[in-house]
């Protein structure tokens, strides 16, 4: 055992001397932010899973080197308001060898909406027939409604209509999974890189438990004469923002994000900062389980009243490109052509300290004393700061005493999960390309609800939105769903992550992208 | 053995001045006094403390309070300054250079116009500091209007907007312009910092050591985080010192089978770790993130790091009890009582004053150290180690936010080590002349 330990520290020190890019083996080396909790496409939830899934699986569809929808898994498809048929390309294999056939996606799918499996994207898969019934634990995992006619054809029936299936199975939860390999491993299962098996362009070669992963191009993917990355490394993991600068510096990873800290000095030395919208929106959320002091609605209005995001943004974060957020909906989030937020603006909220304090007074009235509130974020210099700033504008305005939970990623949405907060620093990013992504965030059944606020007015404008096909129907409902957001205070929105990012400038071809997995080196490539 | 005839002569006179060396050594605070190292740091000492228990008092601003339109600044003299609107109309003079106009900048909001470009899919809007070279800087936007409102962070110092048209010949259609905002405060900021406004203007207080990337005064800032220092550094090492020097005495005076297994307690507790053990009682006492980790600090501090006081006094305690003095006194009917006052604590004192003066940077260090990594204070209540902390964030952009509390550990730390070697010196002089 110790010996295998002193090996694996052998390797890792030796591969962290590697270049941030080599154009002869078209080998890249990354750091990354934190471990992924899990690589089980199943139960994955968080960025970090999503970025290394992308590259490692491939769903019926998949984004193009433009970031467009194009064939991924399946070669055709056809999507009808009460199902939707897709036939698979008959090449597709997973690493191992075997074909990727329509019963690895009726398995996965299956698995995803088992409540035994508890996904917490389950609420994904809920278009399908039966899906929400099973997931409740009220029908048997066989009478989802989809099912493969032969190895190569998987027909899916909805349980409302679903206009934007197609786009939703590229997301990962709908990625397909091998029953043999789940079963062998049982809850083992993608906790290792070798208790896992892959149908997309890369392999997980390696991963040491928080320290190291490496992909490597996988020669059984069926599009691999398009693939022409070799390696992946991420031989570095932190979440220290400044950290990562300083590998870029050395020439030790091909890509970093800069914050306020590192844009000075990238600017100085004349590295070529770039600008991408990330499509996060990053908010404050409420708990409002009945036994916290946040059920209190006048509470949250006095809180709503004195946060005004453009002090956050533009004082505290200091990054450029960063924007202010006053909607559920992102404003540059683009629906059937049109850009949102022009056509329905934002509500506007009145920020007035004197009208905060009187809120408060009811408050105070109707809960008697309010004990400090826990201010639950994460432990990023920047989440610090920020939360410095909302516990001083929190007292100084309001005479609100908070105190901060600093907690890992990993920690905070365990806590989250629990409820084990009064307001939580949270982000939000879209999963596929529609509103409605946003938009059902917090509806009464969705998972990721956790401040588990619950209101028949907003759930119904949800079942609407998702079950009509009508543009203007749907438009309407979200722009009643961003309103109730705010009057219910479910929410308050603070900025949204437009980030900056220095890239080494051999590497070419990395797609930004909102949809499927950012950043996406599927089609990127090594000048020589 | 053969004796020589001149060993039985008399021995000749000696010199006066051995004489004087036989006289009882001068006090301690006068040796003290001689040196000049141990009379600076007494008084790098004195201040410093004078300066966290009363500096508050002197200066009276808020360390948490933060001044939002002057984050990170370097030291700035008090200021009045305009209340402007935080999102202002398009009015004012108006100020052109080629393609780019804008009216009256200040500090809350740059905005920019230009005329829309032919053929342009989008703008990008660049800001650099004038003076700071060629590169067009940060990129501020990306954007399809032809206007933009930076609002970003803005000083007092002249800017170089860059604006590029997206799409052919982006370098030959690029327009520039340099502008220098006035210094202003949004409506809703001095609102929150319920400042009393004459004729649409507050006053803005003076930072002499700056602000912090919160816009926080550094100066409060480090005075208020010296007291937290000071307060672990003087506590935990008094309530320790006095601590292990009863219990050393104690093993020293009753001796025997008392003495040993005293000691090996003793040895037992120099082997337990003191971070362990720290993070033990946060989890006893239920602290949690974000709750103060200071008292479990002082806790551990005190209740591991008696040994070494102890094992000091036992020392000096049994070299005592064992001296013809003692001896003489106890046989004369001397009780231990005035035994203890009378022979023992005076010659203890000064051993102890010694490792006192050891032990209190030694502490300092320690709750800089543990609220550097989080496990001591919380926000907003500053600490030096906190405070380098921060400081650490901004240290390439910034770096008087982490350099300022530093340099106060380092004074801090110098000046109580100075100060315990000079005593130690001191009392080395005070024994080699009372021993002759």
């Amino acid at each position: 055992m110790l010996c295998l330990g002193l090996l694996c520290l052998g390797m890792a020190v030796t591969s962290a001397h590697a270049e941030a890019v080599s154009g002869q083996d078209q080998a890249i080396t990354l750091s990354l932010a934190t471990e992924p909790p899990s690589l089980d496409s199943m139960q994955a939830t968080d960025q970090i899973g999503s970025f290394l899934l992308s590259h490692l699986m491939e769903g019926l569809v998949q984004y193009d080197a433009e970031g467009n929808l194009a064939p991924g898994i399946a070669l055709r498809w056809q999507v009808r308001e009460d199902g939707a048929t897709f036939w698979l390309r008959k090449d597709a294999r997973w690493s191992d060898g075997e074909p990727v056939t329509a019963h690895n996606f009726v398995f996965a799918w299956r698995r995803a909406v088992n409540p035994q499996t508890a996904s917490q994207y389950a609420f994904i898969l809920f278009p399908i027939k039966n899906a929400e019934a099973i997931n409740r634990g009220e029908l048997p995992l066989s009478d989802l409604g989809v099912r493969a006619v032969g190895d190569y054809r998987l027909e899916v029936q909805f349980e409302r209509s679903c206009p934007y299936f197609d786009k939703l199975t590229a997301f990962m939860t709908y990625y397909p999974a091998r029953q043999d390999i789940v079963e062998r491993w049982g809850r083992a299962f993608a906790a290792d890189a070798d208790k896992m098996v892959f149908n997309g362009p890369f392999t997980l070669a390696k991963w040491v438990h928080g320290a190291h992963l490496r992909l490597e191009k996988n020669t059984r993917y069926w599009n691999r004469e398009a693939i022409r990355l070799q390696v992946i490394d991420f031989p570095y993991i932190t979440s220290d923002t400044t950290a990562q600068y300083n590998l870029y510096k050395d020439n030790r990873i091909a890509l970093a994000a800069l914050d306020a800290g590192t844009l000075n000095d990238a600017v100085k030395r004349g590295y070529e900062a770039r600008l991408f919208d990330f499509g996060t929106l990053y908010f404050l959320e409420f708990n409002q389980r009945s036994e916290r002091a946040t059920h209190n609605l006048a509470l949250r209005r006095a809180i709503q009243a004195v946060l005004e995001p453009s002090l956050l943004v533009y004082k505290v974060l200091g990054l450029p490109g960063i924007k202010p957020a006053y909607s559920l909906f992102p404003s540059g989030m683009r629906a059937y052509g049109i850009t949102f937020s022009e056509q329905y603006p934002p509500p506007a909220i009145d920020y007035n300290i004197e009208k905060a304090r009187e809120y408060l007074r009811q408050a105070r009235r109707e809960l008697g004393e309010i004990e400090p509130l826990t201010l639950l974020v994460g432990d990023s210099p920047r989440a610090v700061n920020e939360a410095e700033y909302y516990q001083y504008v929190l007292k100084q305005a309001l005479g609100l005493e908070t105190r901060l939970d600093q907690q890992t990623f990993k920690q905070r949405i365990a806590k989250m999960r629990r409820g084990e907060f009064d307001i939580a620093a949270a982000g939000w990013g879209p999963d596929f390309d529609d509103p409605i992504t946003f938009g059902d965030l917090f509806a009464s059944w969705n998972d990721n609800n956790r401040g588990r606020f619950e209101n028949r007015r907003y759930d119904s404008w949800v079942a609407k939105a998702q079950s009509s096909a009508d543009q203007e129907t749907r438009l309407q409902a979200f722009d009643r769903l961003q309103h109730i957001i705010s009057e219910q205070v479910v929410i308050i929105p603070t900025y949204e992550n437009v980030g900056m990012y220095v890239q080494h400038p051999q590497l070419q071809g990395v797609r930004r992208s909102l949809f499927g997995g950012d950043p996406n080196f599927r089609y990127a490539w090594v000048e020589p | 053995m053969q004796f020589h005839a001149d060993d039985f002569n008399a021995l000749p006179a000696a010199p006066v001045e051995q004489m004087e060396a036989l006289a009882p050594a001068p006090p301690l605070w006068r040796v003290l006094l001689a040196d000049v190292r141990a009379v600076v740091a007494l008084v790098v000492v004195v201040l410093l403390v004078f300066s966290a228990f009363a500096g508050p008092f002197l200066w009276s601003q808020d360390p948490a309070r933060q001044w939002l339109s002057q984050v990170s600044s370097g030291p700035t003299t008090a200021r009045t300054v305009a209340v402007v609107e935080d999102n202002p109309q398009w009015q004012g003079a108006l100020v052109q250079a080629g393609q780019l106009m804008s009216v009256s900048a200040t500090t809350t909001s740059v905005k920019l116009a230009w005329p829309a470009v032919a053929g342009a899919a989008g703008y990008r809007v660049y800001r650099a500091e004038a003076g700071e070279g060629a590169g067009l800087g940060v990129p501020l936007a990306q954007i399809e209007h032809p206007w933009y409102d930076d609002r970003l962070q803005l000083r007092e110092r002249a800017y170089r907007y860059t604006v590029v048209p997206e799409g052919e010949n982006e370098l030959s259609r690029r327009a520039t312009i340099t502008l220098t905002p006035a210094l202003t405060i949004g409506r809703f900021e001095a609102q929150l910092l319920d400042l009393p406004v004459h004729n649409g203007e507050v006053v803005l207080p003076a930072h002499p050591l700056g602000t912090d990337s919160l816009g926080r005064d550094m100066l409060s800032r480090v005075i208020h985080g010296a007291r937290t220092s000071m307060l672990v550094g003087l506590t935990a090492p008094l309530l320790f010192i006095t601590l292990g020097a009863f219990y050393g005495a104690a093993a020293g005076l009753i001796g025997g089978w008392v003495d040993n297994t005293l000691m090996r307690i003793a040895d037992f507790v120099v082997a337990l770790p003191f971070l362990l053990f720290m993070i033990l009682f946060r989890v006893a006492m239920g602290i949690e993130s974000g709750e103060s980790g200071l008292f479990p600090m002082v806790l551990a501090m005190v209740l591991l790091s008696w040994p070494g006081a102890a094992r000091l006094v036992r020392g000096q305690v049994l070299q005592l009890r064992g001296s013809a003095f003692v001896l003489s006194a106890r046989m004369a009917g001397a009780s231990n009582l005035y035994l203890i006052r009378r022979h023992l604590l005076p010659n203890v004192l000064p051993l102890l004053l010694v490792s006192l003066s050891f032990a209190i940077p030694q502490a300092i260090f320690t709750e800089a150290l543990l609220s550097f990594i989080g496990m001591g204070v919380v926000p907003p209540t500053p600490s030096w180690g906190s405070l380098c902390n921060e400081g650490i964030r901004s240290m390439l952009t910034h770096p008087h936010e982490l350099i300022v509390p530093a340099v106060a550990i380092s004074i801090a730390v110098l000046a109580f080590n100075v100060l315990g070697d000079a005593l130690s010196d001191a009392m080395d002089v005070q024994i080699r002349r009372g021993a002759q």
